[in-house]
């Protein structure tokens, strides 16, 4: 009985930090959706929390009635989409073999892709490899830098590491090649954290736009978090903007800005809920039944 | 084992790892003979080949720098905070997820906490003026309301090392829970239904079920975070910081950003850069031993 | 059975995956394509030359602004120009964006490649400016100007002229400022009504009028009641600095902004700030305030009674001042030049531009010297500013005296060709007709008609005892070097000192310029002091 109640109180004591967090992280979200809708008297006034105040459509329609927008929208999901796939691809083929531990030069491969974790060449000679090999002012330049995380690519190894033994060697036992045992068990067994890699990668390509900054000069190349970042940091007053004097431009109205958030964050918040059904417990158990 | 036979056995493993090596040779160590930058007078036209060798001469001004000092000593004081505050921050609330029953309550729950992660630093700066501020924000607002006085939170040390930590858990504990929620998919239910029988109450279930089941991503991540200790991401810092707390908000990636890219002296910010790396990656590597040692879990 | 299951998702994932690859390299495809049909698009009008045609590189600002359909590369001013100067030239006129933001970061990248860097740069930075001349990495223009820029030269002047020279070469060509005045003052008319005040017109009475703002809260703000606006940005704060500090020589004075404690009066200025300060007469969060976003809030919702601004900041449709007018009602806004400064005759000594814009340089590597000559020389000539600026007369704007007056209501088609024609006129800031005045008039019609009258007083306000930046000649070296370290330590003098307990002030303010001097604000001051003798 007192066991009953205590589990009882557990449960509303998780459930209420839980829920309260929640709130903390989504009333930012419903300040920026207030401020896509209010009037911008309002808004510069001060007057927006979470509740539009003289609501209006206006930024909306100003932004799905841009064709730019719309159509870089459309890049920047296919974008996202192959950066994501070719990614996993070569992850997952640097992960598998490096969970081996009786490969010979394991360790040294390890190192040399940890040594990448901290030393990179500077963004000057990293601009200049890509001219020479051609890519600039290409997708494949968004693409190709960023092609195997080492960070992630750790995770996976740690994760592979988790599979029992037993069920790749016997696997091995039967002959079965490396390639088909890495097909047919390994990666079965790891869907939850593939689609979690997946997810970093298709989010860390959604948001990033430093690398378009400096390698994309054509418009239609643009990712989308690029507009944004334009956008917002046309707003920025700063010490050289300053000596634009009459030459400022006009400043983007807040709603713009925040509807413009909006529509370049819900396409990627959608793939989370999305990616959740590969979250089934005991997929491992299963195996191990089977 | 003969090396042919070695690799008529293990040729698939070398094959697959070679795609992704060309990658890092290509594109991680192609561009690396820009850390010659640091020892040479670089002149942008010259390019690093015709730029003038100095050797050590930046290291020692860099080393001379008063603000090089105070910006490592704060990188290291807000990443340990962060380590201490941050780290376990995702892994009570995974747990925390784990937890609940509620099939629904907890779907929903999970996708509004990682919003965050999606708003950029930029507008969050604003909703922290707008909550924060002395005479405006809305807390001080409530604390006037209430007849106390109000709490400095953005222009004095510790109550703006509070905010600093506070934005930076609500900014990324969500976000960090993905990890461990994909790792505890991994536990077998059948022990919680064992231990159900011993008795066990909640709270030992999880200390002695869950969080071992999740220990070596708990390692993994610990591991990669103390390698980071000594680089500090921009953004956050620079936006939650401000002039009022210079002193402890200048950390090592904005003083990079002031004396490399706004005043152009590539070879000090590559100095630093070479600083930092070298001093990672002895932390990663020194934690990875030291855990290799005590836990068996390591990322090598 | 999960097993299985997942085998099959897998596929799905790895399919998805493939399809999307090979999908992006037939977008990709698609791409390159669509490139070579802009930068051929202007080839396809023929003309006479027998010379082979060449294509010209022009960095152009990106801001992320242009409306549909143009792109930043592709629009009415680009297409007018390739019309104008490009075809007739036999040149291809093509435009490089580089963000705005960012701009510093990636000209450094493309000088730094040689071969992809446009044949036109420029940067507002004279630091940048003196770094690429330093390193050797410009064309040295001056006899190019000669030979293949008569009309630029006689429309930029040598006033302007002299500051892209270093070391008597010619190494940059600045743009000409149209409007040099900068900041203006206002004050709640309303208030000094209430209060039965007349307008204050020296430092000492404008902080009587403070207290009085603060003791009976004209506006019954309460708690939110703010005697002054306050900012931590340029407009709020130079504006009280220079009214305390004594120019270096006459009607100029060091030009950098971190250059300011190096001025006597500086002293006086923080002093004055301190008491502001504590006595609870300006903003309590202006030290977090760098955008001003906060202060027009507080304009708007009518808790300021006076404050500085850019000259032409609240005037805009929608702005500031509409929203006040809008949101309180009765509100009533003078504009007014009010701070004396008494180490300088207690004249009203305010900051002003210097007379040039942009730094345009010409990369050595650049083959299209000349070409790139050209196109600034046709850009100075006949109507083309004005084309450039204003549009097409009718639709965009009416001649009124000979000066393009922008109208009233413009179609959103017609307005949208010129959204990026501050940046495409490289040789202007601003609309530059013919002196000062005309520009003004020409500048001050692009406003709403109810706001005109203001800005033109604020404006003569912005003009009067203006001290201007000396012009060495030569780059200062330690500007360059700890150029933005001290201007982060001023913005730390400001807000330490000016929080500072009063009886604290003089110690905060000892430690804080010694501060300032070790951190280079003494090789500046020595290299300033004998690049003045050397004038």
């Amino acid at each position: 009985m007192s066991e009953r109640i205590s589990n009882r109180i557990f449960d509303i004591v998780i459930v209420t930090c839980v829920a309260l967090f929640v709130l903390f992280c989504l009333a930012p979200f419903l300040h920026v959706i207030a401020v896509s809708l209010s009037s911008n008297r309002a808004i510069t006034s001060g007057e927006v929390t979470i509740f539009p105040i003289e609501l209006n459509w206006n930024a909306y329609i100003q932004v799905f009635s841009n064709n730019a927008m719309i159509r870089s929208l459309g890049y920047t999901v296919m974008l996202t989409a192959a950066t994501t796939g070719l990614c996993m691809l070569f992850t997952i083929a640097a992960a598998y073999p490096l969970t081996k531990g009786y490969l010979k030069g394991r360790k040294t491969f390890m190192v040399i892709i940890i040594i990448t974790m901290f030393f990179s060449g500077g963004i000057i000679p990293e601009y200049l490899l890509m001219r020479d090999l051609r890519l600039l002012d290409s997708t494949w330049a968004l693409i190709l830098p960023g092609l195997v995380s080492p960070f992630n690519l750790i995770i996976l190894i740690s994760f592979f590491n988790n599979i029992p033994q037993s069920l790749e060697e016997s696997a091995e036992i039967d002959g079965s090649s490396f390639l088909r045992t890495l097909m047919s068990i390994v990666l079965p067994l790891s869907m939850p954290v593939l689609a979690t890699l997946a997810l970093f990668y298709a989010v860390g390509r959604w948001n990033g736009f430093q690398d378009a900054l400096m390698y994309i000069n054509s418009p239609e190349l643009y990712p989308l978090q690029l507009k944004l970042f334009q956008m917002v940091q046309n707003n920025m007053v700063s010490e050289l903007t300053q000596m634009e004097g009459a030459n400022r431009t006009a400043l983007t109205p807040e709603s713009l800005k925040a509807a413009t958030v909006i529509f370049a964050t819900v396409p990627i918040l959608l793939v989370y809920p999305w990616l959740q059904k590969y979250f089934v417990s005991g997929v491992m158990l299963g195996a191990v039944k089977g | 084992m003969s090396k042919a036979s070695y690799l008529k056995r293990y040729w698939q493993l070398y094959a697959l790892l070679s795609l992704p090596l060309i990658y890092f040779f290509v594109f991680r160590y192609g561009p690396m003979y820009g850390v010659q930058i640091a020892f040479k007078d670089f002149n942008l036209f010259q390019g690093i080949a015709g730029s003038e060798w100095i050797g050590f001469d930046a290291f020692r001004e860099v080393f001379n720098m008063r603000e090089f000092y105070t910006a490592l000593r704060n990188t290291f004081m807000l990443n340990f905070l962060d380590l201490l505050v941050s780290f376990p921050a995702p892994i009570i609330l995974a747990i925390m997820l784990y937890e609940i029953k509620g099939a629904w309550f907890k779907k929903i729950s999970q996708t509004i906490l990682y919003i965050p992660h999606f708003i950029s630093w930029v507008i969050i700066g604003g909703i922290v003026y707008q909550l924060f501020g002395n005479q405006s924000g809305m807390i001080n607002g409530v604390l006037e309301g209430l007849g106390l006085s109000p709490i400095p939170f953005l222009t004095e040390k510790g109550p703006w090392l509070v905010t600093y930590l506070f934005t930076g858990v609500w900014q990324s504990a969500g976000w960090g829970t993905i990890l461990y929620l994909a790792a505890l998919t991994g536990v077998n239910r059948e022990l919680f239904e064992a231990a159900e029988v011993d008795g066990a109450t909640r709270m030992k279930k999880i200390w002695y079920i869950t969080l071992p089941s999740i220990k070596p991503t708990i390692v993994t991540l610990l591991i990669l975070n103390l390698g980071k200790m000594v680089s500090i991401g921009f953004d956050r810092p620079y936006i939650i910081g401000n002039t009022a707390v210079r002193e402890y908000s200048d950390v090592l990636s904005t003083f990079v950003y002031r004396i490399g890219l706004e005043s152009g002296q590539y070879t000090l910010a590559t100095v630093v850069g070479l600083f930092q790396a070298v001093v990672g990656l002895v932390f990663i590597l020194g934690s990875n031993y030291i855990s290799k040692k005590m836990t068996g879990d390591g990322i090598i | 059975m999960t097993v299985n299951a997942n085998q099959k998702v897998l596929k799905k994932v790895l399919g998805i995956g493939l399809s999307a690859v090979m999908g992006m390299s037939l977008l990709a495809g698609c791409s390159s394509n669509g490139n070579a049909d802009t930068a051929s698009n202007g080839g396809t009008a023929t003309n006479g030359g027998s010379k082979e045609r060449v294509t010209l590189k022009v960095e152009i600002f990106d801001r992320g602004n242009s409306p549909a359909p143009y792109t930043i590369t592709n629009n009415y001013l680009s297409n007018m120009i390739q019309e104008r100067f490009g075809d007739p030239n036999n040149i291809d006129v093509q435009f490089v964006p580089v963000q705005r933001s960012e701009e510093v970061t990636k000209l450094n990248v493309l000088m730094a490649s040689n071969t992809d860097v446009p044949d036109i740069v420029f940067t507002y930075d004279s630091s940048v400016f003196y770094r690429y001349a330093q390193q050797g990495g410009l064309t040295d223009v001056g006899a190019l100007i000669d030979e293949y820029g008569p009309t630029l030269k006689t429309f930029l002047g040598e006033d302007t002229l002299a500051f892209g020279q270093l070391e008597g070469q010619q190494m940059a060509i600045p743009g000409k400022r149209a409007i040099t005045g900068r900041y203006s003052s206002y004050i709640r008319q309303d208030w000094l009504d209430k209060l039965g005040l007349p307008v204050p017109t020296t430092t000492d009475e404008l902080y009587t009028t403070l207290k009085a703002f603060k003791e009976k809260d004209p506006g019954g703000n309460g708690g939110k009641n703010i005697p002054m606006g306050m900012a931590l940005a340029p407009a709020q704060f130079e504006t009280l600095i220079y009214s305390f500090i004594k120019p270096i020589k006459g009607d100029l004075t060091y030009g950098q902004r971190y250059e300011l404690p190096l001025h006597d009066g500086f002293k006086d200025a923080m002093q004055f700030l301190n008491k502001l300060y504590n006595e609870g007469l300006i903003s309590k969060d202006f030290s977090l305030d760098e955008d001003k976003t906060q202060l027009a809030k507080d304009v708007q919702n009518g808790n300021i009674g006076y404050w500085s601004e850019d000259v032409d900041n609240i005037f805009y449709a929608d702005g500031t001042l509409d929203n006040l007018y809008k949101n309180v009602e009765g509100s009533k806004l003078t504009a007014v030049d009010v701070l004396t400064n008494a180490n300088e005759g207690n004249k009203h000594i305010k900051s002003r531009y210097a007379s040039n814009g942009m730094y345009i340089m010409i990369p050595k590597s650049s083959k299209r010297a000349v070409e790139a000559i050209k196109y600034l020389d046709w850009m100075a000539s006949d109507n083309n500013l004005i084309d450039i600026y204003s549009g097409v007369e009718g639709e965009n704007y009416d001649l009124v005296d000979g000066i393009p007056v922008v109208k009233a209501e413009v179609s959103k088609e017609f307005a949208d060709r010129l959204f990026n024609a501050g940046d495409t006129a490289i040789i202007s800031n601003g609309k530059n007709i013919g002196d000062q005045a005309t520009n003004e008039k020409a500048w001050i019609s692009g406003f709403p008609e109810r706001n005109q009258e203001m800005l033109k007083q604020s404006i003569d306000i912005a003009n009067t005892d203006t001290v201007g930046p000396i012009v060495f000649g030569k780059p200062i070296e330690a500007e360059s070097k700890y150029g933005t370290t001290l201007n982060d330590k001023l913005a730390v003098i400001i807000v330490k000192t000016a929080m500072a307990k009063p009886e604290q002030f003089d110690a905060v303010y000892e430690q804080e310029i010694k501060d300032f001097m070790s951190l280079g604000g003494t090789q500046l001051k020595e290299e300033l002091e004998a690049a003045l003798k050397d004038l």
